[in-house]
């Protein structure tokens, strides 16, 4: 009996990097990390708390230049784009890399306003073309049914979930191609976690997706890559059913089976 | 292996470990004793065999329930998930050892009426000694988490299959030789099936170690040399 070889699809790369390192100061947070998140794949960062995963996040839609002391040395790929290049309009790049943070951070705006400020920012619609995408970036969300009837109301007025939400509509709202999330759902209670999560697997069908995570067991069931990083290194990366059934590094499995410390 | 961070994951997978041990050494037992029940006619021992076999079946139901218990409470990952699924399958494979065991105690009791043909049981003795000892070395080589003992017991396997077909050509001769043997070398079949199957559960014990360890699977084909024309069964029905 001959054994069928299992043929992948063909997975491309989204964003590339490549000798990234970054510092804080003269502090280097990030050493020589080289790694590649694939188009239409979910890709979770794991490790303990000062590893770095963050950091990475943070450079791939330059969130860093915000900040004087922070630099970045090496080469990220967008396609067929270096991000790290300083003629890169940054503004653009964020719009095309979006970022939901750990505490929900909606707009002081209403539900609508939240969602159209970006939209705004990049393009002229008509009032109805602008409604459409509003409805269409909180149905993406799956805010929409628990929303449409308020959407003068103030975002703050949400509960922590659907602020959350929110949050993500806001970024499908300006239509990227990669959205970075970091600990959504910290915050959140179990139910506003499985919807999250719920999302997580309906966006990844049309988003490149990068989620930092504290939680083993989200990386597990929302990822399609696991990237283990440990003192600013990319200490193991690979398919996630592998990384967490059979890691090839000691310290991996060490981390995920709460042996570290 | 260093120490879990919270202690009681670290004695609920000792516990599953110690328990596998518990039951290794019962099934050994039930194993050896069988056999010198059947090769000395002893009644009685047999009679003890099939009385110890409840006792398996209950230590099997509580590593699964430990082992659950222990998914449920810890989600564990990586080696830790592999140790629960391991404990799970190993009592699965112990406790069907139990009742072959036991199978040929009952067997035993059965034929005590019957006319003998002590040459007959020689053959099973050495069918039996290989079983033995594949056990015991598979029992050690999950005891020690030992991947190179555990590949050997699972390259042994081809020894007891080849056994098994000589002691069938015997028992037919012995057979054909005197119509009255038949009854006595019927039964004997049977164990000496027995003895193969047990053979198997050991083979798999031995790969659920290499998975245990590693990670990875062994090869579904595993070595098989069947002789042409000894009307034995073909690799389709071979056990998994």
């Amino acid at each position: 009996m001959t054994v069928m070889p299992v043929v992948k699809p063909e997975i491309s790369t989204k964003v590339s990097v490549r000798n990234l390192d970054f510092f804080y100061g003269d502090s280097r947070a990030l050493k020589n990390i080289n790694i590649a998140l694939h188009t239409n794949k979910v890709t979770a960062f794991i490790g303990p708390s000062g590893c770095g995963k963050s950091t990475l996040l943070r450079v791939l839609n330059r969130m860093y230049d915000l900040y004087p002391k922070q630099r970045a040395q090496g080469e990220v790929w967008l396609d067929g784009e270096n991000i790290l290049d300083p003629r890169v309009d940054v503004n653009l790049l964020r719009s095309r890399v979006g970022m939901v943070f750990q505490k929900p951070t909606p707009f002081p705006m209403s539900i609508y306003d939240n969602i159209a400020f970006g939209i705004r920012l990049y393009e002229k619609l008509s009032r109805s073309a602008l409604d459409a995408r509003v409805e269409e970036a909180l149905r993406c969300a799956a805010l929409w049914e628990e929303v449409k009837d308020k959407l003068h109301m103030s975002g703050l007025g949400l509960s922590g979930g659907q602020q959350q939400r929110l949050c993500i509509a806001r970024s499908v709202a300006v239509q990227p191609e990669v959205i970075l999330l970091d600990e959504p759902c910290s915050a959140l209670d179990p139910i506003s976690t499985a919807k999250v999560e719920e999302l997580i697997d309906e966006l990844s069908e049309r988003y490149t997706i990068a989620i930092v995570t504290h939680n083993m067991q989200q990386a597990v069931r929302v990822s399609d890559f696991t990237a283990f990083m440990y003192l600013g290194e990319l200490a193991e990366f690979g398919e996630t059913d592998n990384v967490f059934t059979a890691p090839r590094e000691k310290k991996t499995q060490d981390y995920i089976t709460g042996r570290f410390g | 292996m260093s120490d879990h961070t919270v202690k009681a994951y670290d004695r609920d997978l000792e516990t599953l470990g110690r328990r596998i041990a518990e039951m290794g050494g019962i099934a050994e037992k039930m194993l050896t004793e069988a056999m010198d029940a059947l090769a000395a006619f002893d009644v009685a021992l047999a009679q003890r065999v099939v009385l110890t076999d409840p006792r398996l079946d209950a230590l099997q139901r509580e590593i699964e329930e430990s082992a659950i218990l222990t998914i449920a409470r810890r989600q564990p990952l990586a080696v830790d998930l592999r140790e629960c699924i391991a404990a799970i399958r190993i009592s699965g494979d112990l406790e069907r050892v139990g009742d072959l065991a036991k199978n040929i105690a009952k067997r035993t009791v059965k034929i005590v009426g019957e006319a003998r043909v002590p040459r007959a049981i020689i053959g099973l003795k050495s069918m039996h000694d290989v079983a033995a000892l594949q056990l015991k070395d598979a029992l050690d080589a999950y005891a020690q988490r030992d991947v190179e003992r555990a590949r050997a017991v699972w390259s042994n396997d081809v020894e007891l299959d080849a056994l098994e077909d000589s002691v069938f050509r015997d028992l037919l001769t012995f057979m054909m030789e005197d119509p009255r043997n038949i009854s006595f070398c019927t039964h004997l079949l049977f164990c000496s099936k027995n003895l193969e199957r047990i053979g198997d559960h050991t083979t798999n014990i031995a790969e659920t170690v290499v998975y245990l360890v590693t990670g990875e699977s062994m090869p579904t084909e595993r070595p098989k040399t069947r002789v042409a024309g000894s009307g034995m069964d073909t690799p389709a029905d071979a056990p998994h």
